[in-house]
């Protein structure tokens, strides 16, 4: 029962985002996925959701070879694999209500949908998964009139509306405050442990990975890096990672190690 | 441990009262999206029932536009080419100058009425009425009154392309203008810069690629309604189409329709290329 890339690489025309990624999880595992702005961390997820494909490599999950569904099976997979994005990707002029019942949309038909005659099982769905994320009041309201955290905890609905055996959550605090960091943080870490979904998580912050993950993965340039426990990730491999110098590192190393990329990088996802 | 749907399902049958609602809430909900839906297909079946839409009356004028095809076939200019070729180069000339008058006057007019420039609520919304006034003539209608005011021939065309289109390139312009991020004349205020900086640099750049692609489109369509205000007498080649439609000639209609085409399809592939030149990849 696991998740398996194998040899995964992504070409764009010049550029090479990932490279040759190899990795094995086991089912119901917390896993975060470190490296600096540009290393593939969201290339990677988005392989896997195979919401953009890989050049070459392969995607198995539970022995099933993911990557070469096509058509309604790979709508299928796509919503067992539910993705989680920085930005939240909601419908924002859609109220909160439907939004989460998007996350059904692989099971109810496209008329069904367009008409708002999803079954009283999918709308029961939706209401307990707003419910648990603690977004049940705000169900009538436009999406896009919410906060940032709101807004991320109602994707996560929509995530768990999909009744997904994965969750793939890009960034899924980079927007956000230390409290709804920590509220998004936690239902994610809730939803892995209740549930047994397993989660992959890119995160830019060390001490969030360090917090919340069983173990992290490091790309580098599109390489694996390093594949440990939080432990395991000493000061000097975060450096590595993040090709600080090492005074750089030296400043900000100690209890809370800040690992920001090079802030410049940023904006050239 | 347990499935999710169970998990959740049980959750929701435990849930209060007014959670219920969104699980369950009623057929009322189609009430009003169905009645709008099917007031809308009663107008819809009423209008064609009222206009004796009918498909044996399109069959039978089959026949008829059957007929006037054959008419105009071979296309034959009967000598005429030079005439034809000249006023068609008028009417050309009648929608680029008129396009871009109508351009130029439109910008400063749509900075009034661009609610993040003009902060005079009375002001930016009359503007926007008036443009609408103006708009809402249609320049077939322009070019009959400028025939009467200064007379028949080409610069009667151009003043009612440029009326029109001032007030159409006005609201297009100001609603452009309105989209912006107020984040670039937000950095042009903080260096110091005066309220026209803000605009020449904060707004303009950002604007530009619409004004330009909607300058080049509006071009083009105004190469077709500078035909049709011919008829009416404002200059170039719409004289010639309507006489010769009215006598019967129609092969020479037929040419008259081929060089237009020509001509629509010409100005549509040099201002895709233009635009692209201009704007590039982003546009």
């Amino acid at each position: 029962m696991t998740l398996e890339v194998q040899s995964l690489t992504k070409r764009f025309e010049s550029v090479t985002a990932l490279d040759g990624v190899s990795f094995t999880v086991p089912t119901g595992s917390l896993i975060g996925v470190i490296g600096r702005s540009g290393a593939g961390k969201s290339t990677l997820l988005r392989a896997i959701n195979r919401l953009s494909d890989a050049t070459s490599g392969t995607i198995t999950f539970n022995g099933e070879n993911v990557s070469a569904l096509k058509g309604r099976e790979l709508r299928r997979w796509r919503s067992r694999a539910a993705m989680i994005f920085q930005q939240f990707n909601l419908a924002g002029r859609l109220d909160v209500m439907t939004n989460v019942l998007l996350g059904r949309l692989a099971r109810v038909s496209t008329l069904r949908a367009a008409l708002n005659l999803f079954s009283e099982e999918d709308r029961a769905i939706a209401t307990a998964a707003l419910d648990l994320v603690d977004m049940a009041d705000y169900a009538a309201q436009r999406a896009e009139s919410l906060s940032g955290g709101q807004q991320q905890r109602v994707a996560i609905a929509r995530a768990l509306a999909q009744e997904p055996e994965l969750i793939l959550a890009d960034e899924p605090v980079a927007s956000l405050d230390p409290r709804n960091t920590r509220i998004v943080m936690d239902t994610l870490q809730r939803l892995n442990r209740e549930f047994g979904i397993t989660v992959l998580v890119n995160l830019h912050s060390i001490d969030l990975a360090r917090a919340y993950c069983d173990r992290l993965i490091g790309l580098q340039a599109g390489r694996m890096f390093f594949d440990g426990t939080a432990a395991e990730l000493t000061d000097s491999v975060v450096r590595d990672l993040y090709g600080m110098e090492s005074d750089e590192a030296g400043a900000e190393s100690g209890p809370t190690v800040a690992a920001e990329p090079l802030p410049q990088l940023e904006m050239a996802k | 441990m347990a499935g999710i749907r169970s998990v959740l399902l049980d959750r929701a049958r435990r849930l209060g009262p007014e959670r219920q609602k969104l699980i369950r809430p009623g057929w009322q909900r189609h009430l009003l999206p169905g009645g709008v839906a099917f007031v809308m297909l009663a107008l819809f079946v009423y209008a064609l029932d009222r206009f004796g839409f009918g498909f044996a009356r399109i069959w039978n004028g089959l026949e008829r536009l059957g007929f006037i095809i054959g008419f105009m076939l071979p296309p034959d200019p009967k000598g005429n080419l030079p005439a034809f070729a000249w006023a068609l180069g008028e009417t050309v000339a009648i929608a680029l100058l008129g396009t871009l008058i109508g351009a130029i006057l439109a910008f400063p007019l749509s900075l009034l009425a661009a609610r993040n420039v003009m902060t005079n609520r009375i002001v930016q919304f009359m503007s926007r009425r008036l443009f609408d006034g103006v708009r809402g003539i249609d320049t077939l209608i322009w070019a009959l009154i400028y025939v009467n005011v200064v007379g028949l021939g080409p610069f009667a065309g151009v003043l009612a392309i440029a009326s029109s289109d001032m007030a159409g390139f006005a609201k297009v312009y100001s609603e452009a203008i309105e989209a912006t991020e107020r984040n670039a004349s937000e950095g042009v205020r903080s260096t110091g810069g005066r309220r026209w900086d803000e605009i020449a640099f904060g707004l303009l750049p950002q604007v530009m690629p619409v004004l330009i692609s909607q300058v080049l489109y509006f071009f083009e369509s105004n190469t077709r309604s500078a035909t049709i205000i011919g008829i009416v007498g404002a200059g170039g080649i719409g004289l010639f189409l309507s006489d010769t439609i009215r006598t019967g000639e129609w092969q020479q209609v037929s040419v008259l329709i081929l060089m237009i085409l020509v001509v629509v399809s010409v100005i549509d592939f040099v201002s895709a290329r233009l635009r692209f030149a201009i704007i590039g990849k982003r546009g």
